[in-house]
């Protein structure tokens, strides 16, 4: 019991000291060479960045979590909707299937610009672009989710004379839960990177637009202090995923 | 069809007993796989037999002589290729809803516990889980010995402890016809043991059902069943049909007996009789 904790504590604790050496030892190098602010801020500097500017940052983070949380709900939609429909139609899946397959390999991101030729530069192809690059990892988890089903347990319901609908609702569906959670912890990383590419090619807001216009300025402090927030962006909504994935679980054990 | 004919030169004739009705009957079941003259294989020769309401009958045979393919053709889980398979008065097309099914594996929903497990026929129904249904799960999971285990999930629990979960989940709705498939193959043989009189001890306080076992223990068919198939190695037809004397309710204890034993060395010689 003790060493459980203590390993646990281990893991909290190892990883924390190991990245504050790091920043410390940033921090003395730029001070003791002397470093140039405008190409390596120190990490005091960064700090005082994001406390003057937080207003500024803050600002800009709401367009940038609206969209990504938006371009991911839908994708999952897209993705799980997409895919359960294909679990139940055959014909469906084997014509459907190879071609996502085929589209996916291509780099998604250099769909970007034609986005926005088609929605334009607002909020529509943030989203557009959100939405694309994060529904791939979710349907092709979903897919394998409900492909892995047991078959022992659909012939089980087979025997029970479930019907198609009950089978993929009390089985299939419960079973590819943890397949598509990790699909969704891909696909909201993914989501967070599709928005911030389409503010860089064109947006007057959101954080990929302030880092931009920073670097036009040579406000090092300024990018790396929206990086910081993009870090946290990112974390809280892995977060949200993985309390997602335990209230899931907890639900289906009742 | 003379080859469907079973050998009957037995140790007692199987229907020495007075005729009741019979609740299964299987006639000239064929199963080939495969399409195509040269892929085909037939997993079952043509084969006839029948089973009596409240009869229980280990059908038994080497592994893969096709004795699984019946019993999932009788469950409407499997087509036949050739001839009918009647249960209940009826023409079997499809899985009937009063069959209970046991499969090799016990088959269980990881996520569900011990209890819901056994409900899990009523919730694919849409029919109540509370109520009545709940308190004979809940006994039915007393009765296997798994008092104190209804809320562990699967993966608390041992193999043996699985499949008596399975078997209660076969019995929660009472069907009338109990199907199983080697259900004990993957137990070891103290489990197996145990196994055999908890089924033996469900089997004999619920009379009213039909069973088909299939085995490939020749020990275990005779201690469970009232008659005895024997299917020949592939493509498996029925070579023997025999009556077991034994009065239930029976104990591990007379597999000492020499009239065990003496049955259990003729269903052998029967077996292997085809594969020389």
């Amino acid at each position: 019991m003790l060493a459980a904790s203590f390993d646990r504590l281990r893991a909290v604790v190892l990883p924390a000291a190991f990245g504050a050496g790091l920043l410390l030892a940033w921090q003395a190098v730029v001070v003791l060479f002397d470093y140039p602010k405008v190409i390596l801020p120190a990490p005091s500097d960064i700090a005082l960045a994001l406390h003057a500017d937080l207003p500024v940052i803050w600002q800009q983070a709401i367009p940038t979590v609206r969209d990504t949380l938006a371009g991911f709900a839908l994708a999952a939609v897209l993705g799980v909707g997409l895919a359960s429909l294909l679990s139940f139609s055959r014909l469906l899946r084997d014509a459907l299937y190879p071609l996502i397959v085929v589209i996916q390999l291509v780099p998604k991101i250099a769909w970007t610009p034609l986005f926005i030729v088609w929605v334009g530069i607002g909020w529509q192809s943030r989203l557009t672009v959100a939405t694309f690059i994060a529904f791939f990892p979710i349907f092709i988890a979903m897919m394998a989710g409900l492909d892995s089903t047991d078959r022992s347990l659909v012939r089980l319901c087979r025997g029970l004379t479930a019907t198609p609908w009950r089978t993929f609702w009390l089985v299939r569906l419960p079973a590819s839960m943890p397949y598509l959670f990790s699909g969704l912890k891909i696909a909201i990383t993914l989501a967070v990177i599709g928005v911030i590419v389409a503010e860089f090619i064109s947006s007057s807001e959101g954080l990929g637009f302030l880092i931009l216009k920073s670097a036009a300025l040579l406000r090092t402090d300024l990018i790396l202090a929206s990086i910081t927030v993009l870090c946290v962006i990112g974390l809280a909504s892995y977060g949200l995923v993985h309390a997602g994935e335990l209230a899931v679980r907890r639900w289906q054990g009742g | 069809m003379s080859t469907a004919a079973t050998s009957r030169r037995t140790i007692e004739p199987a229907f020495a007993s007075p005729a009741a009705a019979d609740y299964v009957a299987v006639d000239r079941v064929r199963k080939v796989y495969g399409t195509g003259t040269r892929q085909q294989v037939e997993a079952v020769a043509a084969s006839t037999f029948t089973i009596k309401a409240g009869e229980f009958v280990a059908l038994l045979g080497p592994s893969g002589c096709g004795k699984s393919t019946l019993l999932m053709m009788i469950a409407g889980l499997d087509l036949p290729s050739e001839g009918a398979i009647v249960v209940a008065g009826r023409p079997l097309t499809a899985p009937r809803a009063q069959t209970g099914i046991m499969f090799q594996d016990p088959t269980l929903l990881p996520w569900k516990s011990a209890l819901d497990n056994v409900l899990f026929p009523f919730q694919v129904a849409s029919r109540p889980a509370a109520g009545g249904n709940r308190l004979r799960a809940m006994a039915l999971l007393d009765r296997v010995g798994l008092e104190g285990f209804h809320h562990h999930k699967p993966g608390q629990l041992s193999g043996g402890m699985r499949q008596r979960v399975a078997i209660c989940r076969a019995l929660v709705y009472e069907p009338d016809l109990l199907l199983m498939d080697e259900p004990f193959s993957a137990l070891d043989a103290i489990t197996r043991d145990e196994m055999n009189l908890v089924l033996m001890k469900m089997w004999e306080e619920e009379k009213h059902r039909t069973a088909l076992f299939v085995t490939h223990s020749i020990r275990e068919a005779v201690y469970l069943a009232d008659r005895v198939l024997v299917m020949s190695r592939r493509p498996g037809r029925i070579v023997e049909d025999i009556r077991i004397p034994f009065a239930r309710p029976r104990g591990l204890e007379i597999g000492e007996t020499v009239e065990f034993n003496r049955i259990c060395g003729h269903l052998r010689g029967k077996i292997d009789h085809r594969s020389h």
